[in-house]
This record gives C-alpha cells, sequence and structure tokens, in this order.
C-alpha cells in the first residue's frame, strides 16, 4: 500500500531541508529553501509568488529524507511547477521544443515487446545520447540474465515531470505499456525512477548505480583511492534502503562518496533543469570543489554522465563513467 | 480596565507570581506589537543602503514563530544578513528611527526570543561561511550565523571537529553563544559558550568591534552569555580539536536520582569524555557514556564500571515486566514504553552512523531523534540549571511537576564544566550563582505530539517548574522572552538593575532584542 506523505501543513520550520539544499548552500537565502516554500506556502503563498523560488529547486531531493517530518517535499516540488505552468503555459514553452526533441518528435515505437522475465534497461538521456557508452552497459547488465533497451527512454516525460507541463495520457500510456511487462527495470533518470514507482508498483525497479555497481565486473574495478559520486536523484528517491548499500560498499571498497555527515548525497546539480536552462542559482563547479574538498582522491567515478564534465572542469584527475570501467 | 503603558527597557510586575493576580489563571506575557512608526523612513534608508528589505507577508510569516511554537509575532520587514558591515548599518538607521531589531539564527528559542513583535527580522542565517581553520592553533574562524551542523561539515573535511555544540543540528554559532549551548561532553569541555576565543561584534549603536577575554573585555562578557542584549556577534573563533568517533555505552536505571547520583560520580572524576540522562518519563532513565579513545573506554571498566548501579537493557527490561505485572492498571504506560523503545532505540545505533560500537557523528544520530521523536508544532522545554548539590532536588520536584501535568515526557540532564576565568560571563545567565567547578541543567520536555494544549495550560506547567527554581536558587536556559517575567525573582533586582543601566548605556533606543530581557 503507497504511503501517503504529509504535505507543506507539516512543516514546523526545523530547518533540517536546509543543510541539505544545494541552493541554500549557494544563496543562504531561506525562501528559496524547502522550509521558506512550506511556511510561505502555510502563509497563504500561491505558487505565482513562489515563482522565483520554484525556478530555483534543482530536484536534487536531499531535502526529503532530512525532513523529520517525513513531508513529500518533491510531490509539493512537482505539483508547485506544475501549477505555476498552468497559470503560466508561456513558461513550459520555453521546454516544449526540448520536450520533442526528447521524444523525437513522435510517440516512439518501443523495442519488442520484452518477456516477462527480461530485464529492462530504461538509460537516461545522456546515456542515451553516448550509443557506446550505452551498448557497454548493456552487455554489463546483460551478464547477469537477458537484458533489453528500451527504444523510449520517456527523456521527455522526465523533462514534463521536473518542468511541470502536463503529460499526456496517451504517451504515458505509450512509455509505460513495455516497461509493465518487465519483471526488472533498471532506470537511469533519478527523476523518472520515483515517478515509475509510483505508476508500476508491481514491478521492481532499481537505479543504474546500483545495478551497475552490484556487478563483479564493475566492483573489481573500483579503488580505495576512488571518489565514487552518487546520483543524488534516484539515492534520495530510496535513500532509506540505499544508504545501507552504499555504506557496504564505501565500507568493503574503502572509497571516498560524495555523501555529507547525514548521507545526503551531495548533487553538482550539472544535469537539472535550471543548469540546462542557463538559470541555475548553484554553481556546477563549486559543488564538484565542495565535494572534492578534504578528499585525497586519484579518480573521480561518476553515476551521472552530466557530472564528467562538472568535475573535470575543477580538478585534473581522470573522471570517468561507471560502465567505462569495465 | 487599566492598562498601564510600559515604556521600553523597563521590566514590568510579574505577571506569573503566584500572588500577583490572586485567583487568576497565570497568563502568558507576550510583548506588545511594535507599532511600526518610523518604519517607512527606516526601511528607505537600509534600500538606499542597497540592503534588501523583504516586505511580503507571506516571506514574513515564515518567521512567524519559533521552534517552541506558541508565541506568534511577525515583523514589518525581514533582512538577511549578508555582511558585518550591513548589520552596523542596520543598527544604527534602527537606533535613529527606534525600529526594534531581532536578531535569529536557527530559531530554536522555545519563548519566542527569536520572534519578531514587530520591527524588522535580522536573518543571521545569511552569514554563513566558515573564514578560516587554524589546523596548528586548533581554532577556526566562522561567520556567527551558520549553523554548528555546516561548521561540522567544514572540520570534518579536515579530519577536526568543534568541541562542544547543541546536539541539534540546526542551531546556529552566533545565538549559541549568546545564550550557552549544551552537549554531552560539556561537563568536560564546558559549554559551547566558553569555546569562543574572540567574537566580532556589532553593537546596538552600530560599531563593529572585536573583543575576547583580552580585548574589549567588558564586550566580550556581556555579549558571550547575554542573550543578545549588548551587540550581534558576526564572526567567531572557535576551539576545535581533532575528530574522534564516540564509543559509546547505556546504562539504565529506574530511578532517577540513583541515576543522577551516578552521573555526578562520573563528572567529578573525569572518568568518561561524554554523559548524559535521558529519559522515558521517570520509568526508564538512560544514563549514556561515551569515550574518545579506547585508552579512556579502558580505564572506564577497570575503575568505575562497577560501581555504576544501572542495568544493561535486559536488566531493566526484567525490572520493568516486573513492576508492571504488579500495576496492572498502568498498562498503557507499559505498552507506551515498549512502543518508544521499539521505535526509538533502533536509531540511536543506525548502521551507518555506528561502526564496531562508535558513533561517528554524534549530533546527527541525536538531532535527527530529536526532531523525529520530540519535535513538533509546539515544544515546551522549561529547565532548571542548579548547582551540583541542588540537582537532584530540582530534577526530583521538577519530575513530579511533569508527571502531574503529562502523561509522556522526557529529562535530559548533563553537567556543566565552568570557567572561574569567566565567571564575570556567568553573570545573569543561565550559570547558577552558588555553582562553581559544574553546573547542572535538565531539560523537562512533554511529548506534546497532535495533541492540543492551550498556551495557559503549558505556562502553567513552566510557571510550577520555574517555581521550583526561585524556591531553590537556580537559574534557568530559557529566561527569556514569555519567562522573563521570573528574571527579577531570580536575580533579584539589585543585579537587574545593574545589567538594566549598562544596556540603557549601551543601546539608548533599547532596540535590539528588545523583551528577550529588557
Amino acid at each position: 500500500m503507497a504511503v501517503v506523505q504529509p504535505g507543506y501543513q507539516a512543516c514546523t520550520g526545523c530547518s533540517l531541508c536546509l543543510l541539505a539544499c544545494p541552493v541554500w548552500r549557494a544563496t543562504r537565502d531561506i525562501r528559496l529553501t524547502p522550509h521558506g516554500r512550506a511556511r510561505a506556502l502555510q502563509c497563504g503563498a500561491t505558487a505565482g509568488e513562489l515563482a522565483a523560488s520554484i525556478d530555483a529547486c534543482t530536484f536534487c531531493g536531499a531535502c526529503e529524507p532530512a525532513c523529520p517530518e517525513d513531508i513529500g517535499l518533491v510531490a509539493m516540488m512537482v505539483d508547485l511547477r506544475a501549477e505555476l505552468a498552468r497559470h503560466a503555459p508561456e513558461r513550459v514553452a520555453r521546454v516544449r521544443n526540448r520536450m520533442e526533441q526528447a521524444m523525437g518528435g513522435e510517440t516512439r515505437a518501443t523495442v519488442p515487446p520484452a518477456s516477462r522475465a527480461a530485464m529492462l534497461l530504461v538509460p537516461d538521456k545522456a546515456l542515451r545520447d553516448d550509443p557506446a557508452l550505452l551498448k557497454r552497459m548493456a552487455g554489463l547488465l546483460g551478464a547477469s540474465g537477458r537484458v533489453a533497451v528500451t527504444q523510449d527512454d520517456g527523456a521527455d516525460i522526465a523533462l514534463a515531470l521536473e518542468a511541470g507541463a502536463a503529460i499526456p495520457d496517451a504517451r504515458l500510456a505509450c512509455f509505460l505499456a513495455p516497461l509493465r511487462r518487465a519483471k526488472r527495470l533498471i532506470v537511469g533518470d533519478g527523476m523518472l525512477i520515483r515517478a515509475l514507482r509510483g505508476w508500476l508498483p508491481g514491478v521492481h525497479i532499481e537505479t543504474l548505480g546500483v545495478a551497475a555497481s552490484s556487478m563483479a565486473g564493475v566492483r573489481d574495478k573500483l579503488h580505495a583511492s576512488d571518489l565514487y559520486v552518487i546520483e543524488p536523484r534516484a539515492y534520495h528517491a530510496d535513500q532509506e534502503r540505499l544508504v545501507k548499500y552504499y555504506d557496504a560498499l564505501r565500507a568493503s571498497l574503502g572509497c571516498s562518496m560524495n555523501l555529507d555527515l547525514q548521507r545526503l548525497a551531495i548533487p553538482t546539480t550539472a544535469g537539472s533543469l535550471p543548469a540546462q536552462l542557463g538559470r541555475n542559482q548553484v554553481d556546477v563547479r563549486d559543488q564538484a570543489r565542495w565535494i572534492l574538498e578534504g578528499c585525497e582522491v586519484a579518480r573521480i567515478v561518476v553515476e551521472d554522465l552530466n557530472d564528467i564534465a562538472a568535475f573535470a572542469a575543477v580538478t585534473d584527475k581522470p573522471v570517468v563513467h561507471l560502465t567505462q570501467l569495465t | 480596565m487599566e492598562i498601564p503603558v510600559i515604556e521600553p527597557g523597563v521590566i514590568p510586575p510579574d505577571h506569573v507570581a503566584p500572588d500577583a493576580l490572586q485567583g487568576i489563571r497565570r497568563q502568558q506575557t507576550n510583548p506588545k506589537r511594535w507599532d511600526g512608526a518610523g518604519w517607512t523612513g527606516f526601511a528607505e534608508i537600509l534600500r538606499s543602503a542597497g540592503i534588501e528589505v523583504i516586505e511580503q507577508p507571506t516571506v514574513r510569516g515564515a518567521f512567524a514563530t519559533d521552534a517552541g511554537g506558541t508565541a506568534y509575532g511577525m515583523p514589518h520587514g525581514v533582512v538577511i544578513a549578508r555582511n558585518t558591515a550591513q548589520v552596523a548599518a542596520l543598527l544604527r538607521a534602527a537606533q535613529t528611527h527606534r525600529v526594534p531589531v531581532t536578531v535569529r539564527g536557527g530559531g530554536l528559542t522555545t519563548e519566542g526570543e527569536s520572534v519578531a513583535f514587530g520591527g524588522v527580522l535580522l536573518d543571521m542565517t545569511g552569514m554563513s561561511r566558515v573564514l578560516g581553520v587554524d589546523r596548528a592553533g586548533l581554532t577556526v574562524r566562522t561567520e556567527a550565523g551558520i549553523f554548528w551542523h555546516s561548521l561540522a561539515e567544514v572540520l570534518r573535511r579536515q579530519n577536526l571537529d568543534y568541541l562542544s555544540a547543541p546536539l541539534n543540528l540546526t542551531s546556529s554559532v552566533g545565538g549559541t553563544l549568546g545564550v550557552g549551548g549544551i552537549d554531552v561532553n560539556s561537563a568536560r569541555l564546558g559549554c559551547s559558550a566558553d569555546q569562543a576565543v574572540s567574537v566580532q561584534v556589532v553593537t546596538p549603536t552600530g560599531d563593529i568591534v572585536e573583543c575576547s577575554d583580552t580585548q574589549n573585555t567588558e564586550l566580550f562578557q556581556r555579549v558571550i552569555l547575554g542573550y543578545g542584549q549588548f551587540g550581534v556577534i558576526t564572526e567567531a573563533t572557535l576551539r576545535i580539536r581533532p575528530y574522534t568517533p564516540l564509543r559509546m555505552h547505556y546504562f539504565y536505571y529506574t530511578s532517577l536520582r540513583m541515576a543522577i547520583e551516578d552521573l555526578q560520580l562520573l563528572d567529578r572524576n573525569d572518568a568518561s569524555d561524554y554523559s548524559g540522562i535521558l529519559t522515558m518519563m521517570d520509568k526508564v532513565v538512560n544514563l549514556l557514556v561515551a569515550f574518545d579513545s579506547d585508552a579512556r573506554k579502558a580505564a572506564f571498566m577497570a575503575t568505575w564500571r562497577v560501581r555504576l548501579r544501572g542495568h544493561g537493557e535486559a536488566g531493566v527490561a526484567l525490572r520493568m515486566m516486573a513492576y508492571y505485572a504488579l500495576h496492572p492498571w498502568r498498562l498503557g504506560e507499559a505498552l507506551f514504553l515498549y512502543e518508544r523503545r521499539r521505535r526509538l532505540f533502533p536509531e540511536f545505533r543506525r548502521a551507518e552512523y555506528t561502526r564496531d560500537g562508535r558513533m561517528f557523528d554524534r549530533s546527527v544520530v541525536f538531532s535527527r531523534a530529536v526532531w523525529k521523536f520530540w519535535g513538533g508544532r509546539k515544544m515546551v522545554i522549561p529547565d532548571l540549571a542548579a548547582s551540583e548539590e541542588k540537582f537532584v532536588e530540582a530534577v526530583l520536584r521538577g519530575n513530579a511537576v511533569c508527571r502531574k501535568y503529562f502523561r509522556h515526557y522526557t529529562l535530559y540532564c548533563v553537567g556543566i564544566k565552568l570557567r572561574e576565568d569567566h565567571r564575570a560571563h556567568y553573570e545573569l545567565s543561565c550559570v547558577p550563582p552558588d555553582a562553581r567547578a559544574r553546573a547542572y541543567g535538565c531539560e523537562f520536555e512533554p511529548m506534546i505530539g497532535d495533541k492540543v494544549y492551550a498556551r495557559d495550560r503549558l505556562q502553567s506547567f513552566k510557571n510550577e517548574i520555574y517555581d521550583i527554581g526561585v524556591e531553590l536558587g537556580t537559574s534557568y536556559y530559557r529566561f527569556g522572552g514569555m519567562m522573563k517575567g521570573y528574571i527579577r525573582r531570580v536575580f533579584g533586582d539589585a543585579l537587574v538593575e545593574k545589567h538594566l543601566e549598562m544596556k540603557r548605556r549601551a543601546d539608548p533606543a533599547m532596540i535590539l532584542n528588545r523583551d528577550v530581557i529588557f
């Protein structure tokens, strides 16, 4: 049974969400934080009045596991972006062409129907755009069973979720149909993985990072001198479970990770919508430097391809994607 | 009814004295809201100086209450502090226009001390940068709006740590230095305020002054533990230390007195690096003991363990079962304790923070638990700060008051090592005047949860706890804000008048943190 999370009304103003928020770290402006939004909503603010704050969020999701009241802060942001878009459709227009590009201009045919036993890889857009890496990843996962790769990666849907744009029912149904038949989904997009858990409650869904780092072929190539950079969106969507997985990984390898003292993943925010639109309140390079601060590492291994450029810009250490380890 | 006009800076007749209003229930003493005269000119001056003044109601509303959730007020505007010069300009303008300035860090006060009843609210969290770490000298210079946890995040990258800080991630450094700050190592290292080597202060008239034990000493004495009456702390140099994880041990008691006596035994003999008491009512009393090194732990085990009268978890469980078997009408309480234990104890042993019996991030573990299991929209945490000799009686009497008012509550007790050379800092503070080497503090925290209590009931509860302090001659951590009616009764007219005179000299328009103390 799905657990209904409390809404903004439950915010007590403890400020714990601030500690994990990259926008807070960059601006020190409470108005641009989950705390500021929740309290403003309690005071009767409308989405329009909170537009600057709503635009600033990078959807890293770190605030949600930090919240002692278990408020659905990510869902709150999705709703706020959607409400903002409803009242000001022109705001979504600027991402509409990106969505169309992501979708390929037409509703995609998908892979040959996956059998019930198949593992289905739903790559994120960055991985999709790098066919060689995608092939390696599929090959890697294929070592543990038959794997298919969806032609339809749902990048437009992920973008719509982040932008607050409406997702046509037909489009969503088309995207989900083959996924329903899979027993196990490996999902690359952190924004999508959270939504898919709600849309496909019976399907086992795993993050690409966990699936790849579980493989002996990858794990054997990770070293104690590595900085392992977890993709924050997928991690925070299931932090209660994944903190144990990554903690065990860190203990067994001795490597560093982009986890803070609360064991929340520090994001670069490189792949976020504000970053794509050039409106990021967060300095991606500054975040990368902050992650690196105090780390004596020889190499940086990232789960999210968007992070490669972020780290490469601030360090001369090699930066590689998980799949490039094999 | 004639309501007398009270000038700012005058402590009014004691609203909460038992004989103040015979036959009338004691009332909460919220201050009157400032009327806004001069606000427009003040805001214009700030804006012309390039300072953003936020006046949208929804933003101001975010600051309408504090962690206590019982005092509500609205500032006329909010300024997010960005640098010391800006704070100085704001205070100069506030003096000119007589605009009250309420300074807020983490907003974790419970008596409305960080709530603005009109005027400008200065949000210090905008000044949150760490300015420099001196690894050799083991000090850190930081902006004072920083949360202790954010400071820890920076220090830990260099395998360093602060000395002691409240077990709450969002306490700010400046706010803590202004009131005290206790940790489970305070019996050994003192309160957080005593860790300050020097501070940069903006006085109520807008002067920027660096002060320490050797520089501008009098201001240092008034600002540290001064409840924000004599200046805004904008930067601080703090002592730090190499980071160590904790070796934790828990001992369980069914007697409060016994647990406190054992706590004091350990503290007197420097037998542990960390010590404190956390209870589930007075039924399960947990004495936590921890160490920075295996050597210290071994010394404790060899000498002191056998002298403690506490039990392990299984031992106390057996005793509880026996007790409730003989008191079956208290089954509800037994079930509460069982459920509480089932949910709470694993929080202190989460694998991601604890490994091989060592706790890696005590403030994260405790703060998470505090907010998850004690936090809520309303919190009242009256406390008593007593000398070592008076502490047992203070806690036992306070515990009886808790039992009278609430079904479920928690007590949190720790020792605080005092610095003889800082005795001047302790004047009119939470440190009881008769305490010498060490003082003790106990917080009495009802578990309010989703229950709704009238504010008068909560106030009456606090009053009964504080009345104990008046009788015993203790002090309090939270004597400001809504509890300021106790100040004269506890500290005496002579001392209050002395500080009021100093306040008037330092803050002629009485604008800084008005109604917190003066």
